[in-house]
């Protein structure tokens, strides 16, 4: 599902460049601790949080996140957006609450799944 | 034992509480390892070795050295801090222990999953420490 799908769907408000949302999403992981980002999010997911600071950057970059959504009506300060923009990294934000937003991308067939977990088809294709 | 030949070092330091560099030195290691044409899951777990290790020399240490090197086999990364020192490396090892203070929790660190973390994307891991002094941290990561 594409960027720009999940911005309709949760009512997001887009924070940096329009042209990363074309990017295509596959998995998505929620939670507010980033050390549970570092531990068991799969490379490239959407990561969903309620935790607004520069720390969600940086494990953005080392985990290659395709997108941040911030929940709960929680904005981003100035430098983070900056941050976002400079690394190319899609920052969103949503009214909605994180169970709620996790449940609505669910119902449209997102899903999660673990770090280095392999491809279901079992072609190790799986980062 | 033969000297292993070594492809590239470099030391990078580490300042405690340092939180607005946090991460910094890890993503300029994945870069490296980027760049030299490393098999992405070896960049992966490199990184987020180094990461959690950079962290928690952010959040409890004084200054920390970290020394990356590549070899033909493996990376090999040793991160030796001065601090507090860890009271009891059992506990520390144990998934959900954490001695993190409010505000380290509020930054999204803390869940006690740091040293496990490593532990579990290293192929060979070692930690030395000493109360008051400091703590030292040496994992190895095997290219292929």
């Amino acid at each position: 599902m594409q960027l720009k799908e999940i911005v309709n769907i949760l009512e997001c408000k887009n924070h940096t460049d329009e042209g990363l949302l074309w990017r295509d999403i596959e998995y998505c992981y929620a939670t507010d601790m980033m050390s549970d980002v570092l531990k068991t999010c799969k490379i490239g997911s959407l990561l969903i949080t309620g935790l607004v600071n520069q720390q969600v950057i940086q494990v953005a970059e080392i985990m290659d996140l395709k997108g941040i959504i911030f929940v709960s009506g929680k904005e981003p300060a100035t430098e983070i957006i900056e941050k976002a923009n400079e690394k190319n990294l899609p920052m969103l934000t949503t009214e909605k609450q994180l169970f709620e937003a996790c449940g609505i991308l669910y119902t449209f067939g997102l899903r999660g799944r673990e770090i280095f977990q392999k491809a279901d088809d079992g072609t190790g294709n799986s980062i | 034992m033969m000297e292993q030949e070594i492809l590239y070092n470099k030391i990078f330091g580490i300042s405690g509480k340092d939180f607005a560099n946090a991460g910094s030195v890890s993503v300029k290691i994945k870069k490296i390892l980027k760049e030299i044409g490393i098999k992405p899951e070896v960049v992966y777990r490199v990184s987020i070795c180094c990461y959690e290790a950079e962290m928690n020399v952010i959040m409890y240490a004084r200054i920390a050295k970290l020394n990356f090197t590549i070899t033909p086999n493996e990376v090999i990364i040793i991160i030796e801090d001065e601090g507090p020192g860890i009271e009891n490396i059992e506990l520390a090892m144990k998934e959900g222990f954490s001695t993190a203070t409010q505000e380290m929790r509020e930054m999204g660190f803390g869940a006690g999953l740091g040293l496990p973390n490593i532990k579990n994307n290293s192929d060979e891991f070692k930690i030395e420490t000493e109360l008051l002094k400091g703590t030292k941290l040496f994992f190895k990561i095997y290219l292929n």
